[in-house]
C-alpha cells in the first residue's frame, strides 16, 4: 500500500510542476524555468522547517511566494523577447539557478550536527514529516489537497474571463492587443501564478524526498514540467494530470526494469506522442 | 476627432505612406480607397498603433498618439477590424466578445467591488445585445473557428464594437462578400453611425464605399491624390487614371 | 595586462567552436523558424561517433576522426529532422519543439550510457606547437581549431550565397509558400538544412574535444545552453551574429573563468545573456522587421 501512496505522492508533485507550466503555456509562452521556481520553493521551504523550526504549511506559503516573486522578476526582462527566445532565456535562467544552488552553503548547528544546504552535496535531513509522525498516507493526502486546490483554481480560471484572456493572448497577440488586452500584464500574471504553483510544489517535493540537491532541478526536470501540459494538451487541466499519470505510472514504474535507460524511453515517448498527436492527448479545442 | 498630419511610414527605402494629411470629424464616415500597395492598410496599422510611424503626427481627440501602446489606444476609443479575419478561433463566440470588453467603463465595472454589484450582469447584457445586432445569438457557444465566413466577419465587427469605440477602423470588411451580404453590411455601418460612432472605411468594393461614405480620400503610392464627396472623387481624372479605370 | 590578453585570445580562438554551434541553431531557426533543441546534443553525439573510427582502426590521424565526426553529425542532423520535423505539421508550434527536447534527452542518454559517464580522450592536432611572441603564446591546436572553424564558416557562406541550394534555402527562409509555388521542394531544403547544420555541429563537437583534449558526456546541457545564448546574443537567424557572438562568449567565458573560477563562470555567461535580453533583445544583428 505504501508503494501506491508513494506513487500517488510523485504524481501529485509532478502534477503541480506541470500545472505551473500549463498556465504559462496558455499565454503561448514556453517556459523552461519552472524547475528553477520549483527549486527555489524547495530550498526555501526546507530551510524554514529545518533551520528555523517552522511548521510546514507556512514554510510552503513562503516557498510559494518566493517562487511567485522570482517568476515576476524574471518575467519582466524575459517577456520582452519573442516567444522562442523566451525558451532560451528561461533555459539559461534555470541553469543559472541550478548553478547557484550548486554553490550555495548555509549551515547551522542544530543539536550537535550541522544541517542545511551544502553546495554540491545538497540539503539533507529535511525531515519535518518524519519528525512529526506523519504516515505515508497522510503525506499523500496533504500533497493532494494542494493539487486539488490548484486544479480547482485553474479550472475556475478557465471558466472565467481571465482564462479566456490568457488563451486569447496565446492564440493571437496582435488581435489581443487590438482589442485592448495588455499583453505584458497578462503574460506576467501567468508567469507569477506559475511561479507560485511551482514554489509550493517544490516545497512539498523537498519534504517528501527529504534530500534535495542541485542536480534534481536540471534541464530534465524543466522538460518534464512543460512535457506534461504539452503532451496532455492545453484544452483542460485534466490533460496535464492525465499526462503525469501516463508518464509516471506507466513509464517510470511499469518499465522500471529498464533501469537507467528510462530517460531514453521518456525521450522516445515524447517524440512518438508529438508525431502522433501534435496537439496533445486531449487536443486543443477549448471552450 | 482624428487628425493625421504629414503621416509617413518608411520601410527602408520603401515609402509605404508619404506625408498623408487627413481629418476625420466626429460622426463622419470617411472612406479610404486606392490600388493595392497604396498605403491603406499601413494607415490603419499606424492609427491602431501596430506600426510605429516614421514621421508626422496622429492626434486623436486632441491627444497625440505617438507613444501610446496598442492596447491603450483601444481604451482611448479606437477599435479596428482586420482584413484577414483575426478571431480567437479556439474561443467561443461569446468569449471572443467577452475578452474584448476593455473600454474604461467595462474595466471599472470589473473593479473589486462593483463586480459584485451587478457589474457582471450588465456586461452580459451588452454581449447579448451585440450578438443580436450581429445575428449571432444562436451561435454564442460555438467556437469561432467553426463559423461560416460571413458569420466570422460579423463576429469580427461585433468584437470591435465590444469595446465601445468612438472611432472604428474597418479594414476591407466587404472582402469576399456577395451582394446580399454587402447590403447587410452597409445597413450595419449606417446603424453604427446612427449610434454616434465615427468610421474610417478602407475598401475596394466601390458600391459599398461610394454608397455609405460622407467623404473619400484616395491614396496612390503612399500619397493622397484626391479627396472629396463620392461624386467628386468619382469624376476626378487623377483618380480615374490611377484606380477606377479611366479614359 | 598580458594575462588578460592571453586569456582573451585563447578564449576567442576557442569561441570559434561556439560560433559553429550558434550557426547551427540560427540556421535552422532562419529557415524553419523553429529551434532545434537537440542540436548541441547531436553535435556531441557526432563527435563521439567520430571516435568510433578510432575504435575500428587503432591508429588514425586526428583529421580522420574529425571527418568521422563531421559526417556523423550530418547523419544525426538528418535523423533529428525526420523524427521531429518531417511528419509534424508546422502549424502546431509546440510539437516540434517538444519533439526536439525528446531527442535531446534520448541522445544525451545514449551518450552517457555508451561512455559509462566517463570522458573520452580526444585526439588533437598540433597540440605541441606553440607560437610565441615574447610572453604571449598562441597555441597551435587552438589556432587550428580556429582555422578549421573559419574554413567551415566560409564554406557555409559560399554555399548559401553562391549555390543554387543556398539560393533555394534563402528563398524558403523568407517566403516558404512562395518558394514552394516556384517549384522549390521545401521539404528537401529543410532536410538539407538540418544535414548541413549537423555537419557543422559534428565538426564543432570534434574541435571542442580536440582543444580540451577530452570529450565529456556531460557536455550536452552546458553546450546547448551556451549555443542558444550565442544564437540569441547574435540575433536569431543571423549567421554573422552567431559568429561574432560565439567569439565574444568564448572570450568572456575564459575571462570569467580566469578571474572567478570555473564554478561561477557559467553563471556569468547567463548574466551576459540577461544583459542582452534587457538592453538589446534583438541581439547584435537584429532581424529587420
Amino acid at each position: 500500500m505504501d508503494f501506491y501512496f508513494g506513487l500517488a505522492q510523485t504524481v501529485g508533485i509532478h502534477t503541480l510542476l506541470g500545472l505551473s507550466a500549463y498556465i504559462v503555456l496558455l499565454t503561448g509562452q514556453v517556459s523552461l524555468a519552472q524547475a528553477a521556481f520549483f527549486a527555489i520553493g524547495a530550498y526555501s521551504a526546507g530551510m524554514l522547517t529545518v533551520l528555523a523550526g517552522w511548521h510546514v504549511v507556512p514554510a510552503l506559503g513562503v516557498g510559494s511566494m518566493l517562487g511567485a516573486v522570482t517568476a515576476c522578476a524574471v518575467g519582466f526582462p524575459a517577456l520582452r523577447v519573442k516567444g522562442l527566445m523566451l525558451v532560451v532565456a528561461t533555459l539559461a535562467f534555470g541553469e543559472g539557478v541550478r548553478l547557484f544552488f550548486f554553490n550555495f552553503d548555509y549551515q547551522v548547528a542544530k543539536g550537535g550536527i550541522r544541517v542545511g544546504p551544502l553546495g554540491g552535496e545538497g540539503f539533507r535531513q529535511i525531515r519535518f514529516f518524519q519528525e512529526h509522525g506523519w504516515t505515508t498516507g497522510e503525506v499523500m493526502l496533504f500533497i493532494w489537497v494542494f493539487v486539488i486546490a490548484v486544479m480547482a483554481l485553474l479550472w475556475w480560471f478557465d471558466r472565467s474571463r481571465y482564462g479566456a484572456v490568457l488563451r486569447s493572448v496565446g492564440e493571437d497577440e496582435v488581435a489581443a492587443q487590438s482589442v485592448g488586452i495588455n499583453l505584458t500584464a497578462v503574460k506576467l500574471s501567468a508567469m507569477t501564478v506559475g511561479g507560485a504553483i511551482a514554489g509550493a510544489g517544490g516545497g512539498l517535493y523537498a519534504h517528501y524526498t527529504t534530500h534535495i540537491e542541485h542536480a534534481n532541478f536540471n534541464v530534465l526536470l524543466a522538460t518534464f514540467a512543460i512535457a506534461y501540459p504539452i503532451v496532455g494538451g492545453l484544452r483542460t487541466v485534466f490533460g496535464t494530470l492525465a499526462a503525469v499519470i501516463f508518464v509516471q505510472a506507466f513509464l517510470v514504474e511499469g518499465l522500471r526494469f529498464l533501469g537507467d535507460w528510462r530517460n531514453l524511453l521518456f525521450g522516445a515517448l515524447i517524440i512518438l506522442a508529438m508525431n502522433l498527436r501534435p496537439h496533445g492527448l486531449f487536443g486543443r479545442h477549448g471552450a | 476627432m482624428l487628425e493625421l498630419k504629414a503621416l509617413s511610414r518608411y520601410f527602408g527605402g520603401v515609402r509605404a505612406l508619404d506625408g498623408l494629411d487627413l481629418t476625420v470629424n466626429e460622426g463622419e464616415i470617411v472612406g479610404l480607397i486606392g490600388p493595392n500597395g497604396s498605403g491603406k492598410s499601413t494607415t490603419v496599422n499606424l492609427i491602431a498603433g501596430l506600426l510605429p510611424l516614421t514621421a508626422g503626427e496622429i492626434v486623436f481627440r486632441k491627444q497625440p498618439l505617438r507613444d501610446v501602446p496598442v492596447h491603450r489606444r483601444l481604451q482611448l476609443g479606437i477599435a479596428r477590424t482586420f482584413q484577414n479575419i483575426r478571431l480567437f478561433g479556439q474561443l467561443s463566440v461569446w468569449q471572443n466578445l467577452w475578452v474584448a470588453q476593455n473600454s474604461p467603463e467595462d474595466r471599472s465595472r470589473r473593479g473589486f467591488f462593483s463586480r459584485w454589484l451587478g457589474g457582471q450582469t450588465r456586461g452580459r447584457e451588452e454581449i447579448a445585445q451585440l450578438l443580436e445586432f450581429s445575428a449571432l445569438g444562436h451561435k454564442q457557444n460555438e467556437l469561432a473557428a467553426n463559423l461560416s465566413f460571413g458569420e466570422q466577419r460579423r463576429l469580427e465587427l461585433a468584437r470591435a464594437l465590444a469595446a465601445r469605440p468612438k472611432l472604428l477602423l474597418l479594414d476591407e470588411p466587404a472582402a469576399g462578400m456577395n451582394a446580399e451580404e454587402i447590403g447587410q453590411l452597409r445597413q450595419r455601418i449606417v446603424d453604427l453611425r446612427a449610434k454616434g460612432i465615427t468610421i474610417v472605411l478602407i475598401e475596394h468594393v466601390m458600391e459599398l464605399v461610394m454608397g455609405v461614405a460622407d467623404r473619400i480620400a484616395v491614396l496612390n503610392f503612399g500619397q493622397k491624390i484626391a479627396e472629396g464627396t463620392p461624386a467628386q472623387v468619382q469624376s476626378d481624372p487623377a483618380v480615374k487614371k490611377a484606380y477606377l479605370g479611366g479614359s | 595586462m598580458l594575462d588578460f590578453l592571453q586569456t582573451l585570445s585563447d578564449g576567442v580562438l576557442f569561441g570559434a567552436t561556439y560560433a559553429l554551434i550558434g550557426i547551427g541553431f540560427t540556421l535552422v531557426f532562419g529557415v524553419m523558424h523553429k529551434i532545434n533543441m537537440a542540436y548541441a546534443a547531436a553535435s556531441v553525439g557526432g563527435a563521439y561517433a567520430g571516435l568510433l573510427v578510432l575504435k575500428a582502426v587503432a591508429v588514425v590521424p586526428a583529421w580522420m576522426v574529425f571527418l568521422g565526426a563531421f559526417l556523423a553529425g550530418g547523419m544525426l542532423g538528418w535523423l533529428v529532422y525526420v523524427t521531429c520535423f518531417h511528419f509534424i505539421p508546422l502549424s502546431s508550434p509546440l510539437a516540434p519543439l517538444m519533439s526536439t527536447v525528446g531527442m535531446l534527452l534520448l541522445i544525451d542518454e545514449v551518450i552517457v550510457h555508451l561512455t559509462a559517464g566517463m570522458p573520452q580522450n580526444y585526439p588533437a592536432m598540433f597540440d605541441d606547437v606553440m607560437l610565441r611572441f615574447g610572453e604571449f603564446t598562441l597555441r597551435g591546436d587552438l589556432l587550428l581549431v580556429f582555422g578549421i572553424s573559419v574554413l567551415a564558416m566560409i564554406g557555409l557562406l559560399a554555399l548559401l550565397y553562391r549555390s543554387r541550394l543556398g539560393l533555394a534555402t534563402r528563398a524558403v527562409a523568407q517566403q516558404p509558400i512562395a518558394a514552394q509555388l516556384c517549384g522549390i521542394r521545401v521539404t528537401r531544403v529543410n532536410a538539407l538544412t538540418f544535414v548541413i547544420a549537423g555537419l557543422l555541429g559534428g565538426l564543432a563537437g570534434a574541435l571542442i574535444g580536440a582543444s580540451v583534449g577530452a570529450l565529456s558526456p556531460l557536455l550536452t546541457t552546458p553546450l546547448t545552453v551556451k549555443g542558444l545564448v550565442v544564437t540569441v546574443i547574435g540575433g536569431l537567424g543571423s549567421i554573422p551574429g552567431a559568429i561574432v557572438a560565439g567569439l565574444l562568449v568564448g572570450g568572456f567565458e575564459n575571462l570569467f573563468q580566469q578571474f572567478r573560477g570555473v564554478t561561477e563562470r557559467d553563471m556569468y555567461v547567463m548574466l551576459l545573456l540577461f544583459a542582452f535580453l534587457v538592453f538589446r533583445p534583438g541581439g547584435l544583428f537584429p532581424a529587420k522587421s
